[in-house]
């Protein structure tokens, strides 16, 4: 699974709506879904089989699939209708759950730990708690797999768990994972004239209920999103004789809410 | 040091200013020149640190009446000893001119001579613009890029620093300040001082301010990488490549044990560990399909001259890891290296070159890396040290490079400068008159020989 975000380093952010004004910076492959699909390719590369790249969003993702079969993605599809869109994180997952199942059989999933741009770490076990398959998150490390199971390192925080999984199951990695490879110009250029596969809401008609897509099917509504403003410490140097400086400080940590007094 | 000296130039720049204890002006003494051939620094200096045009004139006033020798400083990323004060007396580093003025209508920047080459870069982004040039290491000083006339990867499509350059501020050693060039494109007006001043390694003037050229900002981007199984292979590429009408941004010439070397000392990974040398190809176009296009050029050019499958960075991230790792090879190798050599030759005798660097190293036994900007002729031959140490054969190699490079129609630098390890070299391809005249030129400017002296044309 994949998602075309827009690159963080260049989009501009409007404060007083909290929106990100994705015109302002062209899309680029999720990073951490990159680190995902290299993992697929090591894993393809040593016992055989085919990669699918899967993506929910606007038209303008296809140049996100294309990447994915530039770097050793078999086939792609984009799920793009404007019944899906406004999906929180629930739908999303159902959505993306919905076309893996309309895929056919599958071994693993893999996706980013998260989304730049959502942040959430969420679609990834959501997914997998739709399609009823075990998951694990924050993988790191890929330490073994064979065609039967798969064992991972995963991070998280304090705590670094190991297990073992059998298929079909779910993973999702983080930048530590891997350093995925860079395209060879060939494939890249293969991949800018192929055919990408387009899904529509009713695609998924045999396996979804469509009133659990996009807008509809979101119960998450989004109050106000706001940046939360850093202050900075500030140094005041307090001059006077010691009496008149406890004084001063006195009243600045009565005024700073640092200090109260009983009964006023 | 003088401390009457000192208490003057407590009056010009503050009291704050001047640094005169031995351990803080330690950091003022050294640059990044290898330490084999770097000259020995006086430690007996005074750090002044001016803020305008006006304090560097008051000092430079100062210091002819009393005849103190004066050093400008910028960054210290020089690699010939440039900015190494070997003399006792007055170091101006020019850290507080940090003023940026980015004017998107004409697309130039007016810059403080201490805005560093990162903050350049960011500038110009931040405007919707670019500063395409990438001179090594951003910590470098602007007006250090502009005294030595930098050069640096992603010169073959808009060329070097002077090309960037349309106005200079610079205060010369008798105190006078000059304000040379400007927002023009075009400027007939008299001998062109400014270009005097590019390049001149802060020996006839102290640069306080500069105006730069930028570009629009380039929409699409990319870094190909090509992998070949010989080094003349590579290297012949190049000049079919630039022949094809395809002016990539940079071509530059790896060897891939250097640059894993290199991509490991930042712990990153290099991604094509195929092939003994490589070419790394940035091209930027205003649209993706023309991008695309000159890559495919690309591509059968390097196929036919026996390069493998080439890979592509399309990303920022991606494309500007390559970069750092390329920009890092140099650090990585310089504890073991004796001196970096910055010959430069018509980018179609750079094969030739390459061949009798590698024969060198073959009748010496000498291990000589070499990477460089290719499309532009400029090639960095390293001699490294044996057992910590500058083997016998140093200088007889080091001549030897530098008179084949000259034989093919080379100078000896093609843009670190001659600073002070390269004097004794320069009769190799300035003659005597040259020599003569840029002696005199030095004496207009500066009568008593009080800045940088001994640098770039020596002692007459």
């Amino acid at each position: 699974m994949v998602k075309q975000v827009p690159d963080i380093e260049r989009v501009r952010f409007d404060v007083e709506t909290g929106r990100l004004d994705r015109s302002s910076a062209e899309g680029i492959t999720n990073p951490f879904d990159l680190n995902a699909l290299e993992v697929g390719v090591q894993i393809k590369e040593r016992l055989g089989g085919r990669i699918t790249a899967i993506s929910m969003g606007p038209p303008k993702a296809e140049s996100t699939l294309r990447d994915c079969l530039a770097r050793g993605a078999d086939r792609a599809v984009l799920l793009t209708d404007r019944r899906f869109a406004g999906a929180d994180t629930l739908a999303t997952s159902y959505t993306l759950a919905c076309a893996i199942q309309e895929l056919g059989d599958f071994d693993l999933v893999i996706c980013g730990e998260k989304t730049l741009d959502g942040d959430t770490a969420q679609v990834g076990p959501e997914v997998a708690e739709f399609l009823g398959i075990p998951h694990v998150a924050y993988v790191e490390e890929v330490r073994a797999f064979d065609r039967e199971r798969i064992i991972v390192g995963s991070d998280v925080g304090r705590f670094h768990y190991v297990y073992e999984l059998r298929y079909p199951c779910l993973i999702t990695v983080t930048k530590d994972v891997n350093v995925p490879r860079l395209p060879t110009l060939r494939d890249k250029i293969r991949a800018r004239r192929a055919q990408i596969e387009v899904w529509d809401a009713e695609r998924l008609s045999d396996v979804a209920e469509l009133n659990r897509f996009g807008l509809k099917g979101s119960p998450t509504t989004v109050v106000k999103v706001f940046t939360p403003i850093s202050s900075r410490r500030r140094g005041v140097i307090l001059e006077g004789d010691a009496g008149e400086i406890a004084d001063r400080l006195f009243d600045i940590l009565k005024e700073v809410g640092a200090l109260r007094i009983e009964g006023e | 040091m003088d401390l009457d000296l000192i208490g003057d130039l407590k009056r010009i720049v503050g009291d704050r200013w001047v640094v005169s204890e031995r351990e803080s002006v330690m950091d003022y003494l050294l640059d990044e020149t290898p330490d084999v051939v770097r000259p020995k620094p006086s430690s007996c200096v005074v750090v002044v640190k001016p803020c305008s045009a006006e304090e560097v004139s008051k000092i430079l006033k100062l210091a002819n009446e009393r005849k103190v020798t004066v050093y400008p400083v910028g960054g210290r990323t020089g690699l010939v000893g440039g900015s190494i004060p070997t003399r006792p007396g007055i170091i101006i580093s020019m850290e507080r001119f940090k003023r940026i003025e980015v004017d998107n209508e004409n697309l130039m920047a007016t810059l403080g001579a201490g805005v560093t080459l990162g903050d350049l870069i960011s500038a110009a982004e931040e405007a919707g613009l670019s500063f395409p040039l990438h001179p090594g290491d951003e910590g470098a000083f602007v007006g250090g890029l502009v005294a030595t006339n930098a050069g640096g990867a992603r010169a073959v499509k808009y060329g070097v620093m002077r090309n960037y350059v349309k106005g200079v501020e610079v205060v010369i050693p008798t105190g006078e300040i000059l304000q040379l060039g400007g927002k023009l494109l075009k400027n007939n007006t008299g001998y062109n001082l400014m270009h005097l001043i590019i390049g001149s390694e802060g020996t006839l003037g102290i640069i306080t301010e500069v105006t730069l050229k930028l570009y629009p900002q380039m929409k699409h981007s990319l870094t190909l990488i090509a992998p070949f199984n010989s080094r003349r292979d590579a290297i012949g590429a190049v000049p079919k490549i630039l022949q094809s009408g395809v002016t990539p941004l940079a071509i530059e010439y790896v060897e891939l044990d250097e640059i894993l070397k290199s991509a490991e000392h930042l712990n990153e990974k290099w991604p094509v560990e195929r092939g003994f040398s490589q070419l790394i190809i940035i091209l930027t176009d205003v649209s993706e399909d023309a991008l695309y296009s000159q890559a495919e050029e690309i591509e059968s050019l390097c196929k036919e001259n026996g390069s493998e499958e080439l890979v592509v960075a399309e990303t920022r991230e991606e494309q500007d890891r390559i970069l750092r790792i390329r920009s890092n090879l140099y650090t990585t190798l310089k504890p073991d290296v004796c001196d970096i050599l910055d010959v430069v030759v018509p980018p179609n005798r750079l094969a030739e070159l390459i061949d009798i660097i590698e024969e060198l190293g073959v009748k010496y036994g000498a291990k000589l890396p070499v990477y460089g900007h290719a499309g532009d002729g400029n090639l960095h031959a390293h001699i490294m040290k044996v057992d910590g140490r500058p083997p016998e054969y140093f200088e007889e190699v080091k001549r030897k490079i530098y008179e084949a490079s000259v034989k093919l129609g080379g100078v000896i630098s093609g843009e670190h400068g001659v600073g002070k390890t390269r004097i004794k070299d320069l009769g190799l391809v300035l003659s005597g008159k040259e020599i003569e005249l840029m002696r005199e030129i030095k004496r207009v400017f500066d009568p008593n020989n009080i800045l940088n002296p001994g640098k770039v044309i020596g002692e007459a």
